[in-house]
């Protein structure tokens, strides 16, 4: 079901069918829309904005300073970095990572799912089979060897990442290009004699589309958290830039005397993913017709 | 009466080896093998985009090149990739996974003691999330919408959306920092000591299995009610006048246990990637911390060896489910569809 792996497992198929007042549902569509713009907002524009100063290279005499100090709303980290400043900045990191490998996991195993399923046959089946070699896999197993072999950096973790996100996506575009193939449009449009690449482009993908943006919500958050397993291990985005797994990391050391370094970050990735999984949720609600 | 239960048993057995799904469980069998060797041919093929830092881990920085070269012809590291393969794969299959380069012991044993460790708290972490999934989602299918249902649901949602990195050192900072009910850290064997030991297993094993926990619940308590909104047998129970619980556990739990146990097995890889990170977090010696200690020292045999485990166990499992899955559903054992 998910390639991509991680304590956020893909949300359960079925939820019971159950009539709901219109404003409760287009609230819960908003809220979660509105607080991954939020998100985004705060993590790209809020550095530029707000007065807050830079996430690296902080001045020793302030370390360790508490939350709620003048200046450092969060407080500072034993470096004497300002920990809000190392959120946002951080954020930035996971956010740019996930839409990334999204986006690849999406034109890539879109794709390939669609193509398989329109061509059929053979060649459908020796796809999948490859594509079964990869959902086999625990994928922050390999996703670890690969950043290991790889060095960690930025650009590797995509690459890892965006690998193991390509056969999940695969599968949900071919289920969905299978059940549209045999509507009466698509045979219309092969009797008129289009050729297969604008049957893909202008007919299968428009129709799938919906089902794989819901999808690639769901996988947003599994990103952002395997990203922070990644550099909670020290093989994701190298220190001393920040990310939210390496900030929690670093905050473990001194957990029982500063746990504040280790519950801002936490609560960041929280909200994110939670607010991913609830959007996610609320488009398939939306789009199965409900 | 031996003879009747004998002719029972040939029937069955009739049954399930004509039944179609069997000879698809049996495709999937013979599936699993070139799978395996596909996932044994990515690692090694991924271990080895870097060349040769295996032998500079292990000499250090400082190392001539002279030296270097000479530890990687002694180690055969200086051999084309496919033939290592090959070399490798020939011991693997006779149960012979080489040496580590680090520690110089043979990789089999290391793993053999690693594997009971991780095995136990993977099952402590399955049993755990199903026994109390299975209640708190028949509580809540018993009244649909109702405030039990609606904080189960609540919580299960924000549950998925806990990193099991960040629920671990939550529960460290409750459990173990303020209440002191359990170690932080640590493990001691269960042959030594069993109740030390289910403390020390308690934490990682409840971070593990929380969000499971959450996704079990959600899966069944969707399911249930989506049984009982609206299928026939429920119906025909109810008007028969049988009580709601039997209702809910004979005729829909019963139902649901099928689609259960294929989410439990498909959960499965993501419960055993999980160790990997929770073992670093509670220095438990189980197969995910020689794994990231491997890593950290380029000690490539022992990486490739623990990959293939996670991989073949992950197989294994998968196939187990649709074996239960064909044996336990009757419209599947009998082959009628």
């Amino acid at each position: 079901m998910a390639a991509v792996d991680a304590p956020v497992a893909t949300v359960a198929e079925a939820d019971a069918p159950r009539p709901r007042r219109a404003w409760v549902r287009k609230l819960s569509l908003w809220v979660p829309a509105g607080l991954t713009a939020f998100v985004f907002l705060a993590c790209f524009l809020g550095p530029v904005v707000l007065p807050i100063p830079a996430p690296v290279g902080g001045n020793v005499l302030e370390s360790s300073l508490p939350s709620f100090s003048p200046g450092h709303l969060l407080g500072t980290d034993p470096n004497g970095n300002d920990i809000l400043s190392r959120i946002l900045h951080g954020g930035r990191a996971s956010l740019f990572v996930a839409v990334t490998v999204n986006v690849i996991g999406l034109a890539i195993g879109g794709l390939l799912g669609a193509l398989s399923a329109y061509i059929g046959g053979k060649v459908d089946t020796v796809i999948m089979r490859l594509l079964d070699v990869l959902i086999a896999f625990p994928s922050l197993v390999l996703t670890l060897a690969v950043a290991q072999s790889l060095g960690p950096s930025l650009t590797n973790t995509i690459f890892a990442l965006a690998f193991f996100s390509i056969p999940a996506v695969a599968r949900v575009a071919r289920a969905a290009t299978l059940s549209l193939r045999e509507l009466p449009f698509m045979t219309a449009a092969e009797l008129a004699g289009t050729p297969w690449w604008r049957m893909l482009l202008r007919h299968i993908v428009p129709n799938i589309a919906p089902q794989l943006i819901t999808f690639s919500m769901l996988g947003m958050g599994t990103v952002i958290v395997i990203e922070g397993a990644l550099s909670f291990l020290g093989l994701g985005i190298p220190a001393p830039n920040p990310s939210w797994g390496n900030m929690i990391s670093e905050g473990q050391a001194s957990l029982s005397a500063t746990p504040d370094l280790v519950i801002w970050p936490s609560l960041a990735l929280f909200i994110t993913v939670l607010a991913f999984n609830l959007l996610g949720e609320a488009l398939r609600t939306q789009w199965s017709g409900r | 009466m031996t003879v009747a239960v004998e002719r029972r048993t040939r029937n069955v057995t009739a049954a399930l080896l004509a039944s179609p799904s069997l000879r698809l469980v049996g495709k999937r069998l013979l599936m699993a093998i070139p799978i395996t060797l596909g996932v044994s041919i990515l690692t090694f093929w991924v271990l080895n985009l870097v060349p040769g830092s295996a032998a500079q881990q292990l000499l250090g920085v400082e190392a001539t090149e002279e030296q270097v070269r000479a530890l990687e012809r002694e180690m055969g590291l200086d051999r084309p990739a496919w033939i290592r393969y090959l070399d490798w794969l020939g011991g693997a299959v006779t149960g012979d996974l080489g040496k580590s380069f680090v520690s110089d012991q043979q990789v089999t044993s290391l793993l053999g003691e690693r594997l009971v460790v991780t095995f136990e708290l993977v099952i402590l972490a399955m049993v755990g999330s199903l026994v109390l999934a299975i209640p708190v989602a028949l509580l809540a299918a018993y009244r649909p919408n109702r405030l039990f249902d609606r904080l189960s649901m609540v919580v299960s949602v924000s549950g998925l959306s806990v990193a099991n990195y960040v629920l671990a050192l939550v529960l460290v900072l409750i459990f173990a920092v303020q209440l002191g009910w359990f170690p932080a850290i640590g493990y001691v064997p269960f042959t030594e000591d069993p109740v030390e030991n289910l403390r020390t297993m308690a934490l990682p094993a409840a971070a593990i299995a929380f969000p499971l926990f959450c996704f079990y619940t959600r899966f069944l308590r969707g399911d249930l009610v989506d049984q009982l909104l609206g299928q026939d047998y429920i119906i025909t129970a109810q008007a028969k006048g049988v009580g709601p619980w039997r209702v809910l556990i004979r005729h829909a739990f019963r139902n649901s246990s099928f689609g259960l146990i294929t989410v439990v097995g498909l959960n499965l890889s993501t419960l055993i990637g999980a160790t990997v990170i929770i073992e670093q977090i509670f220095a438990i010696p189980g197969l995910g911390q020689l794994m990231v200690q491997a890593i950290n020292t380029r000690d490539m045999l022992v990486v490739q060896a623990c990959v293939i485990v996670f991989a073949v166990v992950t197989v294994v499992a998968n196939l187990v489910t649709d074996l239960l899955y064909a044996v336990l559903d009757p419209r599947i054992r009998y082959g009628s569809s």
